[in-house]
């Protein structure tokens, strides 16, 4: 008997491509809520973001109750209560969260509270503490990276404890994820390629890592796939609107894979480096990702070697020995990032970033070694281990 | 319709089983506490009076350890004096079972999502590589690798031998002392 075991679960309703927005009325209306809050953050409303979201709305006689855009890059305990409070006194019904990871994580806490009651979110925090669904709850992601429109985690800062509160639940899930190419056309070159390049590794790792299985493999692969063949084209030209909702239908379909099958050591690496010095995580993902695969290579040998296939396309798969297939997908991987250093200078290694000091690296490895994605690394990581791929990215 | 016959038997050995690796288990976290310098340093980043409990849902056998300082661990049984700090929970006895039997790998069974967390994620991290560390201490070779996801390539018999005698000849004097008591 096979001792294969895994568990998939994606509930969330993917609405996606031209005039996605214009759905939001008819499936609001399909939960029967009628007066929605937007949660997002100021640079999504300067971007002028909200407008198309609003404007559909609007258009279908659906009024925005209120609009809380003040979420901070890292959100708080604090921002929680306070956009609860606005919800409740504007007898809001539902919520729709317009932004990249802090918005929707934010907008997830949120939920918490206007349905469970109380304004102590840390007394919901762990794993597994809510019992029941939530308010109805619309992602419209405006970066294509974080996946956290179809992920059931949330981490809000306790600025007073000073300490990142984990909430998992599969009723944070979203009713549905509006992925709609508009949102993503504006967005920074630099930011579009740390972006892909997150779903990327998103990808990479859940197709590489312990927990992988046959459904998120499909959907790993597809992510590849759309990613390989887009993110160039979109970083020649920004406005092209079909490759832009292809790199979005990447970044949902590379979070439904990792949502399923978990992360591993770059994100270990990621998550530390964003901790100690403050870079942004697809950046950290973009720079560590061929260094953990070279690591990685002799336990992951085989998934490695397959993916070449989706990175480089069926001629060079057929023509690459299965012998030489792995190296041949860090090598495509490598080639991608220095298209992106070509194009918009993101980093490659730590001492590109200008942000990173050698003498960190042995406090990155320490704090990544603790980190919950590590477990999940094919290859048992050591302090030595963890400190030697970090001099390899490091110039 | 010997299979039914026998299959509450076969459950409760189960049982019993997993029951008995969790008390040689507290046990031997104690003892490797005492024992094993790396254990130690992990360890010893736990704050003092931590308490930890890896227990089968929904109130099976369970096993709690209680950082007591400098990296020691001291063995409660299966009653923790207070509210535990982290808990690991089996969903079933099965999942319990084929960790603790050696089937399954305890980072596998994570995988497998046989196990939740509840608790901080670093502290269950760092518990799980004391855990991969006293399988590989007192377990043959052999075994230890279908126990760790990764045997350490540092670890060489002599120490291997001289530390798994001092674990087991602890984890027994506590046995006797609990009889005792």
């Amino acid at each position: 008997m096979s001792n294969k075991y895994y568990e998939f679960f994606c509930p969330v309703k993917v609405i996606a491509g031209k005039a996605a927005l214009e759905h939001i009325p008819y499936e609001l209306s399909g939960m029967a809520a009628t007066r929605p809050m937007i949660v997002t953050d100021k640079g999504v409303r300067a971007a002028g973001l909200l407008d198309p979201v609003i404007a559909a709305c609007e258009e279908s006689g659906l009024e925005i109750v209120s609009i809380y855009d003040d979420v901070p890059p890292d959100s708080s305990t604090a921002v929680v209560r306070d956009i609860a409070g606005v919800y409740r006194s504007e007898k809001c019904d539902s919520i729709i969260a317009v932004g990249g990871g802090s918005a929707i994580d934010t907008a997830k806490a949120v939920n918490i509270l206007v349905s469970e009651g109380g304004d102590d979110i840390a007394a919901y925090a762990g794993a597994g503490v809510l019992k029941r669904p939530l308010k109805p709850f619309f992602v419209v992601p405006t970066t294509a990276g974080t996946g956290s429109e179809v992920t059931a985690v949330a981490v809000i800062a306790d600025t007073e404890k000073h300490v990142k509160l984990p909430f998992t639940s599969s009723f944070l899930l979203p009713n549905a994820a509006i992925i709609d190419p508009r949102m993503t056309l504006t967005l920074p070159p630099h930011i579009t390629a740390a972006t892909a390049m997150d779903a990327m590794t998103h990808a990479t790792e859940a197709f590489t890592c312990m927990a992988k299985n046959p459904l998120s493999d499909a959907y790993a692969t597809a992510a590849i796939k759309k990613i390989s063949n887009s993110l160039l084209a979109v970083m020649d030209n920004p406005k092209d609107a079909d490759n832009r909702l292809e790199l979005a239908e990447a970044s949902t379909m590379a979070g439904i894979a990792f949502s399923n099958s978990m992360v591993g050591l770059v994100h270990a690496l990621g998550h530390a480096t964003g901790a100690i010095c403050q870079l942004p995580h697809g950046l950290c993902m973009s720079l560590y990702l061929p260094y953990v695969l070279e690591y990685n290579i002799e336990s992951i040998r085989e998934p490695l070697g397959e993916l070449l296939l989706y990175l480089d396309g069926p001629e060079v798969y057929a023509a690459t020995p299965a012998s030489r297939r792995a190296e041949a997908s860090i090598s495509a991987i490598r080639r991608m990032r220095d298209a992106l250093y070509k194009h918009c200078k993101l980093p490659r290694t730590l001492k590109e970033t200008g942000k990173v000091v050698e003498e960190q690296l042995e406090r990155i490895a320490e704090v990544a070694l603790d980190d919950g994605a590590i477990m999940f690394n094919p290859k048992e990581v050591t302090l030595e281990d963890a400190k030697a791929v970090l001099r390899r990215a490091w110039a | 319709m010997i299979a039914k016959r026998i299959q509450p038997m076969a459950f409760q050995a189960r049982r019993l089983y997993v029951e008995l690796m969790f008390q040689v288990m507290g046990r031997a976290l104690q003892a490797v506490s005492e024992v094993d310098a790396t254990v130690q340093k992990d360890a010893s980043a736990l704050p003092e009076g931590f308490l930890f409990e890896m227990m089968v849902m929904p109130q099976g056998s369970s096993l709690i350890v209680e950082h007591v300082g400098n990296g020691r661990f001291h063995y409660h049984g299966n009653s923790a004096p207070r509210p535990v700090d982290l808990s690991i929970q089996f969903k079933h006895i099965a999942h319990a079972f084929l960790v603790l039997s050696f089937q399954e790998k305890t980072s596998v069974a994570f995988a497998n999502d046989r196990m939740l967390v509840d608790g901080d994620i670093s502290y269950a991290i760092r518990m799980t590589r004391v855990l991969n560390r006293l399988e590989s201490f007192i377990l043959p070779k052999l075994v230890a690798k279908r126990a760790v996801k990764e045997y350490p390539a540092n670890l060489h018999l002599p120490e291997k031998l001289m530390s798994a005698a001092r674990i087991y000849l602890k984890v027994a004097s506590n046995f006797v002392e609990t009889v005792r008591a």
